[in-house]
């Protein structure tokens, strides 16, 4: 049997983790202040098992599989095939609301991140989300920002929604 | 046994005030909004809703998480029974009878059977947990650094590598945890470690990021690419809400069995409800006198497990406030709220701040009581949630998973963690990594490393101390064998 590519993937990738590690730790000072043990004892300890279950997880991979896997078919598991533009939409509604919030504000970047996601999850009336999440987040970032008294960035629209308090 | 009984009233005095009732009670219901939602568990929950109780004194917050806690348990068993999907792996057992008695029209039943055996056994949970924590508090008084470092490694072991499908799959995600809980300045040197320069990262990756990244955005990324567009089919609930006399002759002995199998598990540092829910099943389905029943919807199937579920959830409250050491996801998240308060649950907390202490365990009597007051009769409007429709549901999340995130530091970086965090939560999630170990191992990590090098001050660096302890090594030699043993097992089984 062939190893699954994506198993082959993640193991190799724990296995680079736990050598990354490794080299950095070996970067960190050695004892220091009262400590008996230095700040680079547990990152050492971390890198070590990590490349251990690196190594256990690649030979799980070359030896038949991981153990007790979950099925690769996506109609076993009572799911649908891959949907790429699912994923893709969250992706982008989070990135976005990523680039938007300290410019453009809370409320502006909630508001895309909800129509973005409901688009991820298949939703095609975009006017009526971003309607619905510019209603949500306004009432989030009023209740923070009046009642609760925690700031929130305003951004664009803070001609608008003026300062903090009520 | 009468001084833990005044200390008790001394907490009602406290829980019972009316503005802290209003905490109790507006957690339960958010708590119980929040559970509803598919998908989501109560370790979400709680992250998510950590930002609201900001201004609020330390007693008034933890009462109101107390709420959320219970809530969220007990809203995720209705979506659990009508929608039969799981918010967390400890409801798996109740949804093989619950949907099925959905199906047959007994939703109403169902969701009693839960809602007031999750009371029984919550309430009597609370009891040992109240009798139980000041005996804890006594032994733990004598525990040293290194007894601390082994119950740790021994949580470590269990969540990790006992719980799960995978022995290895489950450490590789204990690990990554512990990676994550170094990243930052180390407390006791003052060095950065792993922060590659970003000032945001030198105070560390904060509990809730991860929680959130890997239950809400995973979670998102991987239904949005995989079960976005299923058919759900809601039950509705026909008939009676009531249990007859039948139901209740059935529900009884099965609750009070499953508390006897739940909050033992939950209360040794060994963490998950997954198991004694299990068990609490398999138990029902032998002494039924209805085993026909079994898989079709039998009431023992649906109380059992659910109970065991409470029990468990609320007997691990004995090790994260006597020890502060969580065995859950959700217990690692309440930590981390205690922590933002500058509280280090442990036995000094019994003594620093009983009041605190008191007012918390007398509040989880309360929240007891309003669920089984507010839900049954609120079941009509829970329904409604749930008929949300998954898109709106989801981008709703999503929102209040991020600004539970940028909320803590007011910072984007959190929120690019969040996404790595996400993505990483899909990986785990398609390929059965428990994530669990990963939250559990970020918080606990830090902690594990400070009681090891305070062992070592000690006993002026002589790495033996940890074996010379007798406590310390037989807990150790505890955890060796849990590890060890089932891999020697299937070794020994395959030759």
């Amino acid at each position: 049997m062939k190893a699954k590519p994506a198993e082959l993937t993640l193991s190799l990738g724990i296995l680079a983790l736990g050598i990354a590690t490794a080299i950095g730790t070996a970067q960190l000072p050695r004892a220091g202040g009262y400590a008996r043990i230095g700040p680079n004892v547990a990152p050492a300890v971390i890198a070590g098992g990590l490349i251990l279950l690196g190594i256990w997880l690649l030979y799980e991979t070359l030896s038949g599989g991981w153990r007790n896997a979950v099925a690769d078919d996506p109609a076993a598991r009572g799911e649908h095939r891959f949907t790429p533009s699912g994923f893709i939409w969250v992706s982008l509604g989070v990135i976005a609301q990523i680039l938007l919030i300290d410019r453009g504000g809370f409320v502006l970047a909630q508001a895309v991140l909800f129509t973005a996601v409901a688009r991820g999850f298949g939703s095609e009336k975009l006017p009526r989300d971003f309607a619905i999440g510019v209603i949500l987040s306004l009432s989030i970032f009023l209740f923070f920002v009046k009642f609760l008294n925690v700031n929130l960035p305003a951004g664009w629209l803070k001609p608008l929604l003026g300062g903090a308090g009520i | 046994m009468g001084e833990t009984f005044g200390l008790l009233m001394h907490g009602f005095s406290i829980a019972l005030t009316p503005l802290n009732l209003l905490w109790g009670f507006i957690g339960t219901m958010l708590g119980t909004f929040i559970g509803v939602l598919p998908g989501v568990g109560p370790a979400l929950t709680v992250a998510m809703l950590m930002p609201l109780t900001v201004k609020l004194d330390p007693t008034g917050a933890l009462i109101m998480f107390a709420g959320i806690y219970y809530g969220a348990m007990y809203g995720g068993s209705t979506t659990t029974i009508l929608l039969n999907t799981p918010g967390e792996s400890a409801s798996i057992a109740t949804a093989l009878e619950g949907n099925m008695m959905a199906k047959n029209g007994r939703a109403g039943p169902a969701l009693a059977t839960c809602a007031i055996g999750s009371f029984v056994a919550g309430t009597i949970a609370t009891i040992l947990v109240t009798l139980l924590a000041p005996l804890v508090v006594e032994v733990a008084l004598k525990f040293g650094p290194a007894e601390y470092f082994a119950l740790m490694v021994f949580a470590f072991t269990t969540v990790a590598a006992v719980i799960g499908s995978s022995t290895v799959r489950g450490l590789t995600s204990l690990f990554l945890g512990l990676l994550l809980g170094v990243v930052g300045i180390d407390s006791q040197t003052g060095k950065s470690r792993f922060a590659f320069g970003v000032p945001e990262l030198l105070d560390g990756i904060d509990v809730v990021v991860l929680a959130v990244g890997l239950f809400a955005v995973g979670e998102a990324l991987y239904v949005a690419a995989y079960a976005s567009r299923l058919e759900e089919k809601m039950e509705q609930i026909k008939g009676s809400l009531w249990m007859s006399k039948e139901d209740w002759k059935r529900s009884w002995p099965a609750w009070l069995r499953a508390t006897a199998i739940g909050f033992p598990f939950g209360s040794i540092p060994a963490g998950g409800a997954e198991i004694p829910t299990f068990l609490s099943y398999a138990v029902e389905k032998r002494l039924t006198k209805y085993p026909e029943e079994f898989g079709h919807g039998a009431i023992e199937g649906v109380a059992g497990p659910e109970a065991a579920n409470n029990a468990s959830v609320t007997g691990a409250l004995v090790p994260l406030l006597t020890l502060g050491i969580p065995t859950s996801a959700t217990a690692a998240v309440l930590l981390s709220a205690f922590q933002n308060y500058g509280i280090s649950p442990g036995p000094l907390l019994f003594q620093m701040q009983p009041d605190l202490v008191w007012g918390l365990l007398a509040s989880l009597y309360i929240g007891n009581v309003m669920l089984l007051i507010l839900n049954l009769p609120l079941v009509g409007m829970w329904v409604k949630v749930l008929s949300i429709p998954q898109p709106l549901l989801y981008a709703g999340i999503l929102v209040f998973a991020t600004l539970g995130a940028y909320s803590l530091h007011q910072s984007v970086v959190d929120l690019i963690t969040l996404y790595v965090f996400g993505l990483l939560g899909f990986a785990m999630r398609r390929w059965d990594i428990p994530v669990a170990p990963a939250v559990i191992g970020l918080i606990l990590g830090p902690l594990a490393e400070t009681q090891a090098r305070r062992a070592l001050a000690i006993s002026q660096g002589d790495a033996t101390v940890f074996l010379t302890h007798p406590i310390s090594a037989s807990i150790l030699a505890l955890s060796f064998l849990l590890l060890v043993l089932p891999l020697l097992y299937r070794l020994l089984r395959r030759s």
